[in-house]
């Protein structure tokens, strides 16, 4: 008898702690719907601006790739038409008809442009890495070869990370609404130490010199990447929000105490 | 004491159920305005160098060119004149130009001539001559002319040699193109006891 008492009471005490919850959640929703029902009005209309971020990678004062919240949806767009999502760098570095020339610097011209209705924070991570003929990633030329000339660097502050590959460049204070950063970079150039690696080869013809001297370098033929990666966000509760989206103290981005707040 | 015992998964059960809710109203707080964009861009690095001598002597003048024979990269190119004790040579551009330019390097092997341009791809230098005076030759008694069927071990010693280099082209900070002949490809090759040269 006693037993069947204890099991009823508890069974009280889930639903009365059931009916509770249903309760609190039923509240919030009905919060939620009340807001709305207040926002309409049968005799003002009102336009409300939304905060929209957005943010835009320039080359060369060229957009190359934009992404900006617009009232409902995302607007993206890329100086490439059957890739909405990625943009293409270093589509004019060579003029037509022209080789790439090693050690020759090469117009880089890189900033990041607000496009969005509130002013945010900008980090820029850049990726810099080789491919042999063959496709396939070549892990002994330095990404260092690759000399993209970064400037700017007390408005960009250079956080070091374990890859050589990655360089990431967080701009200091606010890039207010509708306003262009100064440079991170400036120029490229191939490092001309990569045509060491070479073999000289004499032809012989019926075992007779034939005057022509041919180098075979080891990375003829290999590619270049830089890939460019920028990250907006918001400056309301900048600091947390900074450390939640890029896992970064921004009071203390490189590890010396510099802060972009 | 036993009261709480006997709620225990009641109230584990409850707590559980409440966290999920404050989670989720959580959520909603915790999200930011963030976004982002990306772009990226590649090129081929072709490195290749190729450069032929064309050589041909006509009264005792040795005149050559150098072709830069390569479909991938502009070089600057040099040589080196040698030849036997007995022979002297006079070097100068073929066009009386200033193209080609004696080096002041002071080794035992005497000066380089450089050709000042860039040697484009498919390009070729204008000529220079190497003029060869062979009259310490002639008063040499053992000398013989060249129709002496005897005469064929004179050959070496009137023999003149010429190696070519090449190294790729290097751009300065303004963009200017400069040789960096610490970086050469030659075809001459030092051996034991004196030198072996092509051509």
């Amino acid at each position: 008898m006693k037993k069947r008492r204890r099991a009823s009471n508890n069974k009280k005490v889930t639903y009365l702690l059931l009916a509770l919850a249903v309760i609190l959640l039923l509240g919030s929703a009905v919060g939620s719907t009340r807001a709305a029902l207040t926002y309409q009005s049968q005799n003002y209309e009102a336009e409300i601006i939304v905060s929209q971020i957005g943010v835009t990678l320039l080359e060369n004062g060229e957009e190359v790739s934009r992404r900006d919240y617009n009232q409902t949806e995302w607007e993206e767009e890329t100086n490439v038409k059957e890739s909405p999502k990625k943009g293409a760098l270093l589509t004019k570095m060579i003029p037509e008809g022209k080789k790439l020339v090693l050690n020759k610097d090469y117009k880089e011209e890189l900033a990041v442009t607000n496009s969005g209705t509130i002013d945010e924070y900008v980090r820029v991570r850049i990726y810099r890495s080789w491919k042999d003929k063959d496709g396939k990633k070549e892990t002994t030329l330095s990404p260092d070869l690759i000399r993209l000339n970064l400037v700017n660097t007390d408005k960009w502050i250079e956080r070091e990370n374990h890859s050589k590959e990655c360089i990431e460049l967080y701009y200091k204070g606010i890039l207010p609404s509708g306003k262009t950063s100064e440079l991170f970079a400036d120029k490229i150039r191939i490092d001309g130490s990569i045509a060491e690696a070479v073999e000289v080869r004499e032809e012989v013809k019926d075992g007779k010199k034939t005057g022509v001297i041919t180098m075979v370098y080891k990375y003829d033929g290999v590619q270049f990447f830089v890939d460019v990666d920028v990250d907006a966000v918001q400056t309301h509760n900048a600091k947390d929000a900074i450390m939640s989206s890029w896992g970064v103290d921004a009071s203390n981005v490189d590890g010396k105490g510099n802060s972009i707040l | 004491m036993k009261r709480i015992q006997r709620y225990k998964k009641t109230i584990a059960m409850s707590a559980a159920a409440l966290s999920l809710l404050v989670g989720l109203t959580l959520e909603s707080s915790m999200a930011y305005f963030t976004t982002y964009v990306s772009a990226g861009g590649s090129h081929v690095v072709n490195l290749d160098a190729r450069t032929e001598i064309h050589e041909s002597v006509s009264n005792l003048t040795k005149h050559l060119t150098l072709e830069n024979i390569s479909t991938k990269g502009d070089c600057f190119v040099r040589v080196k004149v040698f030849h036997g004790a007995q022979v002297k040579v006079d070097i100068y551009d073929a066009e009386g130009g200033n193209n080609w330019y004696k080096g002041n390097e002071t080794d035992a092997y005497g000066s380089y001539w450089y050709y000042r341009p860039v040697l484009p791809i498919g390009g070729t230098t204008t000529g220079l001559d190497i003029k060869i005076d062979v009259t310490d030759l002639l008063k040499d008694p053992n000398f013989m002319k060249p129709e002496d069927p005897n005469a064929e071990w004179i050959k070496d010693k009137f023999n003149v040699v010429v190696v070519q280099e090449c190294t790729p082209v290097i751009y300065g900070e303004n963009g200017e193109a400069t040789a960096d002949w610490n970086t050469i490809y030659t075809d001459f090759v030092e051996v034991e006891g004196g030198e072996e040269a092509g051509n």
